[in-house]
């Protein structure tokens, strides 16, 4: 190569892994095998119904009721674990206790467990005669086959992806940003909304769009602890279930569609918000 | 005084980190923390920040005491070494980040940035992103956020150990510029000594978390009076030397067989004289050597010279592990021209200039009454870790008297240097005594077990022997990261009338240890029998060194016996001064 050449042609980085004309083939090769196809073969499906077949099954009062439950309570339940999930990352990043390690596994036990063992168990511990139930009871609190106990269950399987995605972020903020904002006259409140929040947003905001999706398409655990009423305690999942074991595959398809939508919808938007954080974080760092 | 600090102690876990430390710097004054890492001088900075709490001492700025008082509230700036710049910020919003809690308003917080920005020249980078700056730029901006609230003293946390060389010196000068405008107090932490120099008004030197010494930066290095100081403030030879009426002596040259005593000596480099022969030396022979090695380093061509051996070699207080003793040497340009000197070559060595160290405690001398005892105890782990702290020797000597205890010590020639070391056991005692009467000053007793000190009692039986006391005890703490404590005690039946008569020695002794020692004690008054005190404080826990002041040989065994008795276990050091001996050592050091 000529010494014009080498200032002109974008010297290649070595790499490990094979170039990029080859990792770009595998990468959409993948996502076209596992994700896209599976996905374009589900609105396939739903585009056999009419237009008037279709509104008609997604606009289904019931239908509308288990949006609404899914949704709602996936985001609720990703918010609650954005403020605890927090706290539980900043405690394992921040201190050093005994038994530090074995919480810090514990904390991936919902990865682990199959979802329907956490629905039952929960449903054991929150049902009216269960440990915890029993005395929410005279409280008038119903957890079990209610709106909450679905909340309870979504906050529990999306928990460990708060708290991991959270904590390597938590371990970059410097015990020294903190000092420094003291010395400077900052109180308590005023460093964590100023210094840490900043800091942590894009991670907490990555978490909770994991949490949220996790959230949306759980169907395991929830099945036991929400009792399927109809209109009440129904998610999109179950009556998707419920719509093939009637064999009507289009209008499951339809709801299925609907779902893909509205959380990618959700996801979208969540990632924008992610990559503005992230963009003022560390402008053009070179 | 703008900062005043009182016996500051910070303990972690019961070790001592910062170990009463007490200062007084003044309005407008550039005071540097030099030490090496672990020092506690990053620690001390930090308690004066207000970051970390003292576990004992005071702290006050402008006469204010702010012990207790919140980082927050206390008012300073603080500069660390990696910026600790808030990365989602703009340097505007950084510099503001004060003004901004403070609420002032937008039109001031514009005009003082405006002015902050100058002060570090740094103007126009406002809207910048710290990620977007150099690492010098981010440290500007780091102390321009430092001095936006107008702090009444800006700390400095190793400023520079991240940059390199050359923005480091720009960079300095910008930092001694501001800091000279503002007129602010300044204190900052580091451990390149050549840093110090160049911006210290004052240095204070810490080392195993207590402050060590103080001074101007010429004034420490042409007159140290610890042998840390003289070897961590550039480089430095340690000379063991003879002391006496007539002046300082190496090795056996000119020694006239007068009374004297071993004192260490400061040669540095550059007052090392070479010459082809003794004849043509300008200054005062000290020894001849030969090359052993040349480095060139631009300016300056440093070598190393290796002591001929003979009956006039000279002692070197480091102790050398057999292959012989070295002297560290620089020349500048106009002296090699004068002399060039090869690797190998055979020269005679001057010195133009020594400083007398005025630590009493020299060199240590084990003494056993065979040659299996003294191996075991030169062996001795903690006496091993002492001499190489002090960076000086442990020689031996075979001691008959000791084992045999027909022998009058007393018509033995008396003739010692250094600090003798024994064994503890039941002979101890007069052991000590028959030392003592051979001319040692300083007797250790060690038990073989004896782990390194954590506390050290200091107690001296006869007033005369107090000075010494002092200055012994300041000398060896000065090594020892352990803390010191004063015991006082007076008997039971004091009567109240002249019970303040006794707070009143205990708290001269403070102030004379501080004043004078740079010694920093606590201090216990006490009353009762002083074996049973002694024997209690003792007690409370093994890793305690009692040092006991005497003033008399005789009588000896009826003092202490009963207290060396009961405390088989326990290191002792005994110092002992005869008070015409006082008189002539203080004269003598006067003269050099």
């Amino acid at each position: 190569m000529s010494a014009t050449g080498v200032l002109t042609k974008p010297l290649r980085q070595p790499s490990v892994l094979p170039g990029f004309g080859l990792t770009f083939g595998f990468t959409t090769f993948f996502l076209s095998a596992i994700v896209l196809l599976p996905l374009a073969a589900l609105v396939l499906m739903a585009s056999r119904l009419s237009f008037s077949e279709f509104f008609a099954v997604i606009l289904d009062p019931r239908a509308i009721g288990s949006y609404r439950l899914s949704f709602g309570a996936a985001f609720l339940a990703a918010t609650i674990n954005a403020v605890f999930g927090f706290v539980i990352a900043w405690t394992l990043v921040r201190y050093e206790f005994p038994g530090k390690k074995i919480i810090d596994a514990l904390i991936d036990m919902p990865f682990a467990l199959p979802t329907a063992v956490s629905g039952i168990a929960l449903t054991t511990v929150f049902a009216q005669n269960g440990w915890v139930g029993q005395y929410l009871e005279p409280l008038g609190i119903k957890v079990a086959y209610t709106w909450i106990g679905v909340t309870v269950a979504l906050t529990l399987i999306g928990m460990p992806f708060m708290v991991r995605t959270v904590q390597p972020a938590l371990e970059e903020v410097q015990k020294d940003l903190e000092d420094a904002a003291e010395t400077l006259g900052a109180g308590r409140f005023h460093i964590f909304r100023r210094i840490i929040l900043p800091t942590v947003l894009p991670a907490l905001l990555t978490g909770f769009a994991l949490a949220f999706a996790r959230g949306v398409g759980e169907y395991g655990s929830v099945i036991f602890i929400s009792g399927n009423l109809p209109m009440k305690t129904e998610i999109t999942p179950l009556l998707i279930v419920i719509k093939l074991e009637e064999f009507d595959y289009r209008g499951a398809a339809a709801l299925g569609t609907v779902m893909l939508v509205i959380s990618f919808v959700m996801l979208l938007a969540i990632n924008l918000l992610q990559g503005w954080g992230r963009q003022r974080y560390v402008r053009s760092a070179r | 005084m703008s900062i005043t600090l009182d016996q500051v102690t910070k303990r972690y876990q019961g070790v001592p980190v910062v170990n009463d430390v007490s200062v007084e710097i003044g309005e407008g004054e550039f005071f540097v923390l030099l030490g090496p890492s672990g020092s506690g001088k990053s620690t001390l900075l930090r308690a004066i920040a207000g970051l970390t709490g003292v576990s004992h001492g005071r702290i006050a700025l402008h006469g204010r005491d702010v012990t207790h008082v919140s980082a927050r509230e206390r008012g300073v700036g603080l500069v660390f070494q990696n910026y600790a710049l808030f990365r989602h910020m703009t340097v505007a919003d950084n510099i503001e980040f004060a003004l901004r809690v403070r609420r002032m308003k937008r039109a001031d917080r514009l005009a003082r940035r405006k002015e902050l920005l100058r002060l570090v020249a740094l103007e126009g980078m406002d809207e910048r992103l710290p990620a977007q700056l150099s690492g010098g730029q981010q440290q500007r901006v780091a102390v321009a956020r430092a001095l936006a609230h107008k702090p009444e003293v800006l700390l400095l946390d190793e400023p520079f150990g991240a940059l390199d060389a050359k923005i480091r010196e720009e960079l300095r000068r910008t930092i001694r510029q501001v800091q000279r405008e503002l007129g602010i107090t300044t204190v900052l932490v580091t451990h390149d000594q050549e840093e110090a120099f160049a911006l210290a008004d004052r240095i204070g030197v810490m080392n195993l978390g207590r402050l060590l010494e103080m001074g101007p930066p010429g004034e420490l290095y042409t007159r140290p009076t610890t042998r840390f100081v003289a070897t961590f403030l550039g480089a430095a030879n340690l000379l063991l030397g003879h002391q006496t009426r007539n002046g300082i002596h190496f090795g056996n040259t000119g020694f006239d067989g007068t009374r004297s005593h071993e004192v260490v000596a400061v040669l540095r480099p550059e007052e090392v004289e070479l010459a082809p022969s003794r004849g043509k030396l300008d200054s005062r022979y000290l020894a001849a050597g030969s090359v052993e090695e040349i480095l060139f380093t631009g300016a300056l061509e440093r070598l190393r010279i290796r002591l001929t051996r003979g009956s006039d070699e000279v002692q070197l207080a480091r102790s050398n592990n057999g292959d012989g003793s070295f002297l560290e040497v620089t020349r500048t340009q106009p002296e090699q021209r004068e002399f060039a000197v090869k690797v190998g070559q055979d020269i005679a060595i001057g010195f133009r200039r020594v400083h007398v160290l005025p630590t009493p405690l020299s060199s240590f001398t084990a003494c056993a009454a065979n040659e299996a005892e003294l191996e075991t105890l030169s062996r001795h782990p903690w006496l091993v870790e002492l001499a190489t702290r002090m960076s000086t020797r442990v020689s031996g000597r075979i001691e008959p008297a000791l084992a045999n205890g027909d022998i009058d010590c007393a018509k033995m020639d008396r003739h010692f240097s250094g600090a003798a070391v024994i064994a503890s056991g039941p002979d101890a005692l007069k052991n000590i005594e028959c030392l003592l009467a051979r001319g040692a000053e300083e007797v250790f007793v060690l038990p073989a077990d004896a782990p390194s000190p954590q506390r050290v009692l200091i107690h001296w039986a006869d007033e005369a022997a107090r000075a010494a006391t002092l200055a012994v005890s300041a000398s060896l703490l000065r090594h020892v990261s352990a803390e010191a404590v004063y015991l006082d005690i007076k008997p039971e039946h004091t009567p109240a009338t002249e019970r303040p008569q006794g707070m009143r020695a205990l708290l001269d002794a403070r102030s004379e240890a501080q004043a004078v020692h740079g010694l920093e004690m606590r201090t216990e008054l006490h009353f009762g029998d002083i074996t049973s005190e002694l024997v209690r404080r003792l007690g409370e826990s093994s890793d305690q060194l009692l040092i006991l002041g005497v003033s008399q040989i005789s009588g000896l065994a009826q003092r202490f016996g009963q207290l060396l008795a009961a405390i088989p276990r326990a290191p002792l050091l005994v110092v002992y001064r005869e008070p015409e001996s006082i008189a002539e050592s203080q004269a003598a050091v006067g003269m050099a």
